[in-house]
């Protein structure tokens, strides 16, 4: 959605991502959500013990709301079809092919004699269906895999036909997709709440991105996740848990511009100590950065967008030139804050957001408004498509002046002065995240301003801090949560929701594991709508 | 559900440089001498960041001219060559890149479309629903090499979105990316020799199918509507999976010739944007082997439908094959405007365009060849780099289907490139005079037969 027109008129105070009347939250219904790559992989490793990542052999998810989990985005394809079939003939080989391997779900198909062999299925179904539906199964949906079994079993081994059967199970939509048909709250007539064990899928696959455990469907069992306040306890009880590190990963690795760093391409001869190492190691400091932040820090959101240090290893500190740091695991170190200061100026951000040897103010002003500010930039418009076309890059020595045109042309303007004055206040960083006070000999003048606010912004420093004060920084970092944690696409109707968090929020000093654990408690995540949509 | 038998075979040379036998399907009636009627095949090729257009544009009249630098590779194949110019995409409208490559087979404009993708399905499945779906092994085949290589992070986006499902959601399909997988999706069930063996395997995945296909129409009853929607979707392509074994166990005992097997263990598909040298290195015969097995689905008629898309628009590979160590997007612009360089990369795409052409070629399906029953568009996302404009762009036909008629430079005056999509449709048949945005459309472009 768009805050901003860029045909308006963008005044010293443009509306904030909050503005407008307040509203009650309301409880929007995620659409059906299928398990991602990564979830996939991650439950047939805890159901099966198969650690090979089989999902891999899967097409890739829709970018969606850039996390790759958008359940508004999920299409299905006659390949993405075709290789569940695949996948699923892949993990029942090798969950059938050993007694160890048999043994994780299906113990007694080892030693089956052939009188014993329906009898071996069932106590297996009867086991092992409720932990790849996620649920408790009804007798029919049993009887009908061991039909199944039979069928297969007339023209192949039994182990052949148990394989089959885990085949089917792999590929049904109990198991693929998380199905939440809810039950009458008795004491809201108006909506349904999620039934015990539903809870507990939502709750594993948003903080360890898996089946529940035996932990989360013992609580389901004795009904023991059916009150807010038990679903608050046992969410932060996960969210200190290791498992809830991958989460945390998965959410910076889609907001931050690292994901890309692999192939950060940049030519030898200028930049002579950038390489694919590099790169590597500045990916892998800004989920140290942040985890450390989260976990072991101070915790709160300003410090992560204005920290005064950064983890970096031997390696890594060589080659932004600070004080020695010794040895190759990641280490708090402080940094210059004259130049930096917390996550948008680390080296991966700053190298993320330039694709050549040359920064592009536009690319990196329009990745910091989109991410940071959540402001919805839109595409070119089409009569401009013919006209466009991006400054040579040795056409001026800097790139204020290689971009001069954009606040030359009113056409340009409107849209450029919410990018370019942003990412001019970076050209202080080069194109691999390195520190430089001169571009072709001129001196970079690094003044620029964040579109909204009224203050201009003097260099790197001078715009986190723009932003850790603004009112639609920390309001943006809620809304890519709450992106992320739905599995969805913001919606309008979400708004109640984003304004009543963003305040909580604000109100608990911006510690983020408190925002995270505040999902867990609108009615969006509690409650389903009475009418499914 | 029609169902077929191995009728005759014919004799296919050219593939791997052998002559082989190659018993191949007929789906209804006798095979004719001469490929009349509709056209029978449609592949569609993509190639990222235009051309060199002073490099491209031949030379001469309609019927005598001389290829330009970058298309003279195609000159043994140029009686079966159309060279298109003054052809538009106006649908294109959105990202420079991206509303390019999601307008080419579909022309519509990304703007306004969900999450930016395309308004519309693209030519490829709507010939797929009219030639194949349901009716060949595979309704389609899409295969990319070196796909998402840039800021898509290896995910589906409009940066490298090419194909779009002929159905009320026009999603984007994802492309095939390992040469393995597919040839084993391809060619392995031919693989055994034992046909009861083949049998029982089909027979069993059919078994499977049937639960599947169950579940999904049982649990889609008891959801809301847009849910629902969604396991109907699914349940569709299970059902497509279920008539393509169905199309499998007619045809058991046909053997089809598959292709040499190569070997691309240094080929990793699936590292998405991770630059990897010997990667990018194994482009030329990875690229190959695709067009390949994508000749040989045809001439075995496991499908009639194809598109190949070379990579995606980011096009964040090298090439070192033509000592060119910078990624293509660098010689685009990012890097400044290099034409002395694209032209080597371009030459190198025509290379291959003009190798897939002669394959088809070489390939007899009784009386004609493949090529003279097909279709073959080859596009990309814009006319040139530096500009990135719609207009003059560089596109090629070629083959024989419908009465295609090759041999040919054919300058239109400023025309919608829907015009030229409502034009390749009407090759197989379809008889509508517009296709994609309505406001792009002003009929047939004509003087393609």
């Amino acid at each position: 959605m768009s805050f901003w027109s860029c045909t308006g008129t963008i005044g010293d105070t443009g509306p904030s991502l909050l503005g407008g009347a307040a509203l009650l939250p309301q409880t929007i219904r995620a659409p059906l959500r299928r398990l991602t790559r990564r979830e996939y992989d991650n439950t047939v490793r805890d159901l099966l013990g198969d650690t090979t990542s089989p999902a891999r052999a899967l097409p890739s998810e829709e970018i969606g709301n850039g996390f790759g989990n958008d359940a508004s985005s999920l299409s299905m394809s006659t390949l993405l079809a075709e290789q569940y079939a695949n996948v699923a003939e892949d993990v029942a080989t090798r969950a059938t092919a050993t007694a160890e391997a048999l043994a994780r779900w299906a113990p007694c198909v080892v030693a089956a004699a052939s009188a014993d062999e329906e009898s071996c299925m069932r106590a297996t179904l009867a086991s092992f269906l409720p932990l790849a539906f996620r649920r408790p199964v009804e007798q029919a949906e049993v009887d009908e895999l061991v039909l199944l079994q039979k069928e297969v079993r007339d023209s192949g081994t039994y182990a052949g036909s148990v394989a089959a059967v885990l085949e089917a199970i792999l590929q049904s939509p109990d198991f693929l997709y998380r199905i939440e048909l809810g039950e009458p709250d008795p004491e809201h007539g108006d909506r349904r709440r999620l039934t015990a064990h539903e809870m507990a899928t939502r709750l594993s696959y948003l903080f360890w991105g898996t089946t529940p455990d035996p932990g989360l469907r013992g609580l389901a069992a004795s009904n023991d996740l059916s009150t807010p306040e038990q679903v608050r306890a046992q969410a932060a009880l996960m969210l200190d848990d290791p498992r809830a590190r991958p989460m945390v990963r998965t959410f910076f690795n889609g907001l931050l511009p690292v994901a890309a760093l692999g192939d950060a391409h940049r030519d030898a001869a200028l930049f002579p100590r950038f390489n694919a190492t590099i790169a590597s190691l500045m990916r892998q400091e800004t989920e140290q950065f942040a985890e450390h932040v989260i976990f072991e820090g101070e915790g709160d959101w300003v410090t992560l967008m204005t920290a005064p240090y950064t983890m970096v290893n031997d390696e890594l500190a060589a080659y932004y030139g600070m004080s020695a740091v010794s040895g190759s695991a990641f280490r708090k170190a402080a940094v210059d804050t004259t130049k930096r200061r917390g996550l948008l100026l680390l080296g991966g951000v700053l190298t993320g957001t330039t694709h050549s040897n040359h920064t592009s103010p536009v690319t990196r002003g329009a990745y910091v408004m989109r991410k940071m500010m959540c402001v919805d930039i839109p595409l070119p418009p089409s009569e401009l498509a013919d006209k466009i076309t991006p400054p040579p890059p040795y056409s001026a020595p800097t790139a204020r002046e290689r971009f001069s045109q954009h606040s030359v042309d009113p056409v340009c303007a409107t849209c450029h002065q919410l990018m370019d004055p942003v990412g001019f206040t970076l050209e202080n960083f080069d194109a691999v995240g390195m520190w430089r006070n001169r571009e072709n000999d001129v001196t970079i003048d690094a003044s620029g301003k964040l579109p909204g606010y009224e203050e201009g912004v003097g260099g790197p420093v001078d715009l986190v801090n723009a932003i850790a004060a603004s009112e639609d920084g920390p309001a943006c970092f809620t809304r890519q949560w709450l992106s992320f944690a739905y599995g969805r696409s913001f919606d309008t109707k979400d708004k109640g929701t984003l304004q009543a968090v963003t305040t909580a929020f604000a109100d608990g000093g911006y510690d983020i594991k408190e925002l995270v654990l505040a999902f867990t408690q609108t009615d969006s995540f509690l409650y389903l709508p009475r009418e499914p949509e | 559900m029609s169902r077929f038998k191995l009728d005759r075979r014919a004799m296919i040379r050219g593939l791997g440089g052998v002559a082989i036998a190659l018993p191949w399907l007929e789906v209804m009636g006798e095979a004719r001498a001469q490929s009349s009627g509709p056209a029978k095949r449609f592949i569609a090729v993509y190639t990222p960041g235009g051309t060199v257009r002073d490099k491209w544009l031949p030379t001469g009249t309609e019927t005598d001219f001389t290829l330009s630098p970058i298309l003279s590779p195609l000159q043994a194949i140029k009686h079966r060559l159309l060279v298109l110019d003054g052809v538009e995409m106006r649908s294109a409208q959105g990202e420079q890149h991206q509303a390019g490559i999601c307008a080419l087979l579909t022309g519509t404009p990304q703007d306004g479309a969900f999450d930016n993708y395309a308004g519309g399905p693209s030519i490829d499945q709507v010939i797929a629903t009219r030639i194949s779906r349901g009716i060949k092994q595979h309704a389609s085949l899409y295969m990319a090499v070196r796909w998402a290589t840039g800021n898509s992070r290896g995910l589906l986006s409009p940066i490298n979105a090419t194909v779009f499902e002929d159905n009320a959601s026009c999603a984007p399909i994802p492309p095939r990316l390992d040469p393995v997988a597919i040839f084993n999706s391809l060619f392995a069930g031919g693989a055994n020799p034992d046909l009861t063996a083949q049998r029982e395997r089909l027979a069993r995945k059919r078994s499977i199918l049937d639960y599947v296909d169950r579940r999904y129409d049982a649990l889609a009853k008891r959801l809301g509507v847009a849910d629902r929607a969604k396991l109907d979707a699914h349940l569709t392509k299970v059902r497509e999976i279920e008539l393509g074994v169905q199309v499998q166990e007619d045809a058991l005992g046909a053997q089809c010739a598959a292709p040499r097997q190569v070997d691309t263990s240094d080929y990793r598909h699936d590292i998405g944007s991770t630059f990897e040298g010997a990667t990018d290195a194994a482009i030329p015969k990875v690229g190959r082997y695709m067009i390949d097995m994508m000749v040989t689905a045809m001439a075995c008629d496991l499908t009639g439908v194809g598109v190949f898309q070379w990579t995606d628009t980011e096009a964040k590979h090298t090439f070192p094959w033509l000592g060119l160590g910078e990624h293509h997007h660098f010689y685009q612009h990012d890097g400044g405007y290099r034409p002395a360089e694209l032209e080597r990369i371009y030459n190198w795409y025509a290379q291959q365009h003009a190798y897939l052409l002669e394959q088809m070629e070489a390939v007899d399906m009784g009386g004609h060849t493949l090529l003279q029953e097909s279709v073959v568009f080859f596009g990309s996302e814009l006319q040139e780099p530096p500009s990135h404009s719609k207009r003059n762009m560089p596109f090629l036909l070629a083959g024989g289907g419908g009465g295609l008629r090759g041999g040919r430079f054919v300058r239109y005056d400023n025309r919608s490139h829907n015009d030229l999509l409502v034009s390749i449709l009407n090759l197989f048949g379809d008889g509508r005079t517009s296709f994609g945005r309505d406001e792009f459309c002003d009929g047939p472009i004509g003087r393609l037969t």
